[in-house]
């Protein structure tokens, strides 16, 4: 496998303040990576090391197998589109695609031919005419990509470009992105703080916390089996709860909160003590589906949230401390559970994710 | 306030009309002085002198005041910034005829500038900086530089910082940034400080008095000296004159300016 970027321990510190802690991950070619975590984690930093606009204080940054240290933004194989996008707003749409390829001093022909490709690839060609001022926020994010995908770069870098879009737009954007990027085949390193963005778009994920990585995986494994508590909490909802992790033999432990006692399987890496478990509210079975489910328990349900697609309940499990919400997808008719009823839950000693440690 | 602005300018636009002759005001209506004043080379080298002095004080404010803008701007120690911001400032704190005294001193056949060059070889002889045009240029640039400057710094301030970033990102260097997105931008900044260099330059009077040694025979000037000479007329109309100069240049400032900023 072909690697086109290479973090190796790389860190960053803003006076005293250690933005990027030590990371490292690699992006193979062509593929669709992103960078997940809440405001502040250093996402965008890291952007910035590989674009040159900011530099390592140590640790390695490779580019297409090149060592990055010294070499000026202009002069790496990386383009960029910008939260914002940063448009020239004194030039039309085609004049801001072109500009990268003048500098390069591309002849006018071909300059000509690959603008008005990069401007048809994002479906902008009717526009080209147009200055930033008098196009709409889709429009520019795309001009943007243009802009950065006409000089053909090894790696594309977007940080947060959907972030000032609407949702519906937002939603049309990514499919229309990850399309663009299975057509040219560029690496793209994509930063977000939007959990459901990362999931659609990617290849691979790297979940970001406090200036470091917590887990690079396939966006189905970090979902499905969340390496830390933090990633088990920021992606999906899941409900996260302490307990005292009792005994472990092989991959099973016995669990205990108050007087709820149970097994989880699966388990990876942990030891006798404190604990928490995560357990998605999708994962929750309730009433008759529950009835089959290895793990069985009684509820009081405390409140009902209706939310359209689905419903979720709150409830209270009947012998032990602990309050779980449950998700189930609403198919339209049927009645609901209300306050006040008990039921019958349960899940499978997969379903949570135990995590050693107060 | 209307009033106060209006009745002089109105009593003016009244003895315009009027003719000076023998050395006495005669109240009958004419327009002898509006016809000598159009057609008269005389005035015409007045008028021309005049534009001239305006055109060379604004491109050199604008060519010494567009790169202390931008070291203004680049500057990142906000004590120096400060710093250099008074000095840029100080100019307008000093009273005219102080800093005509300065320059007369400074730039003396016998004085530190001349001194200077004649100790570093770079002149034979003292050359005369002063009582020609060359002491007005200098001493009205020096004014009006902050006027220039701080118009171009705030419309380089408002630059989106990203756009620097995103054109090297591209692929430019720091000269075709500069060439291509910094300068372009910040053209509305350039104009509003031309506008306000030219139009002040136009008006400017105790400097060229001071330091045009008779020489240098402005608008304004020539307005004062008519005056003196108790020609109304001749004052009324030299001042009508300054003021429709003034406006045409006010007006295509204001169009430039609409232009520089189209987006
Ligand atoms: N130039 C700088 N000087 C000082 N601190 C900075 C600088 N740039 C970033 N930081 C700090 O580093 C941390 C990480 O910043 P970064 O921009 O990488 O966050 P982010 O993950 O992109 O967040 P967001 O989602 O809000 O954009 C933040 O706490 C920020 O305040
Ligand atoms: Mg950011």
């Amino acid at each position: 496998m072909e690697l086109d970027v290479e973090f190796v321990g790389v860190t960053k510190s803003f006076g005293d303040f250690v933005a990027v802690d030590n990371i490292s991950f690699s992006v193979a070619k062509g593929s669709f990576f992103s960078l997940l975590g809440p405001s502040g984690c250093g996402k965008s930093t890291t952007l910035r090391m590989t674009s040159g606009f900011e530099h390592p204080d140590s640790g390695q940054l490779r580019i297409a197998g090149q060592e990055m240290a010294g070499v000026a933004p202009y002069r790496r194989p990386t383009n960029m589109v910008f939260q914002r996008w940063a448009l020239f707003p004194h030039m039309t749409a085609a004049e801001n695609v072109a500009f990268g390829l003048e500098v390069e001093r591309t002849p006018r022909r071909e300059m000509r031919e690959r603008v008005a490709q990069a401007l048809a690839l994002v479906g902008l060609s009717e526009f080209s005419h147009r200055k930033p001022g008098q196009l709409s926020g889709g429009q520019m994010q795309r001009v943007a990509l243009a802009r950065a995908l006409v000089k053909r770069p090894k790696v594309l870098l977007l940080d947060e470009p959907l972030g000032a879009l609407d949702l519906k737009l937002r939603t049309q954007m990514q499919l229309e992105l990850k399309r663009i990027q299975r057509e040219v085949g560029t690496t793209f390193i994509y930063v977000t703080h939007d959990q459901g963005e990362a999931m659609t778009m990617s290849d691979h994920i790297a979940v970001m916390n406090k200036g470091r990585i917590e887990q690079i995986d396939t966006p189905q494994t970090i979902y499905d089996r969340p390496a830390t508590r933090f990633v088990a909490g920021f992606i999906g909802n899941a409900n996260i709860a302490p307990l005292e992790i009792e005994s472990v033999a092989g991959r099973e432990a016995k669990v205990r909160s108050g007087g709820l006692s149970f097994v989880i399987s699966d388990v990876d890496g942990a030891t006798p003590g404190k604990g928490h478990m995560a357990l998605r509210y999708e994962r929750i079975r309730l009433g008759a589906a529950a009835a089959q489910a290895p793990l069985r328990f009684k509820a009081d349900v405390r409140d009902v949230i209706f939310a359209g697609s689905v419903v979720q309940y709150v409830l209270a499990l009947a012998d032990g401390p602990l309050e779980l919400l449950a998700e189930q997808s609403h198919e339209g008719g049927g009645a609901l559970l209300s306050r006040g009823d008990r039921v019958d839950v349960g899940w499978e000693p997969n379903a949570p994710r135990l995590f050693a440690g107060g | 306030m209307t009033y106060a602005f209006a009745a002089p300018l109105i009593t003016f636009f009244e003895y315009s009309f009027y003719r000076f002759r023998r050395g006495r005001l005669e109240q009958v209506f004419t327009l002898d002085t509006y016809s000598r004043f159009l057609f008269d080379s005389y005035y015409h080298v007045v008028i021309y002198d005049t534009l001239r002095m305006a055109t060379i004080v604004t491109l050199l404010s604008l060519a010494i005041g567009y790169p202390l803008a931008y070291a203004l701007y680049r500057i990142n120690r906000p004590a120096i910034q400060r710093w250099l911001a008074l000095l840029i400032f100080s100019p307008i704190l000093v009273s005219v005829v102080v800093r005509s005294y300065g320059w007369i001193v400074l730039l003396s056949d016998q004085g530190p500038v001349n001194w200077l060059l004649l100790r570093f070889g770079v002149l034979a002889e003292p050359a005369t900086l002063v009582f020609n045009l060359f002491g007005v240029v200098i001493s009205l640039t020096h004014v009006f530089l902050p006027f220039v400057v701080f118009p171009i710094f705030s419309s380089l301030t408002r630059l989106d910082p990203a756009l620097k970033e995103a054109a090297e990102d591209l692929g430019a260097n720091w000269w075709t940034t500069f060439r291509r997105v910094t300068f372009p931008l910040s053209l509305p900044g350039v104009v509003a400080g031309a506008q306000i260099a030219f139009t002040l330059a136009l008006g400017a009077f105790v400097t060229p008095a001071m330091l045009g040694g008779g020489r240098v025979l402005v608008l304004p000037l020539q307005v004062y000296n008519a005056t003196t000479d108790i020609n109304w007329p001749v004052a009324a109309v030299g001042g009508m004159a300054l003021l429709v100069i003034s406006m045409v240049a006010v007006a295509a400032f204001n169009r430039l300016l609409k232009y520089s900023e189209a987006r």
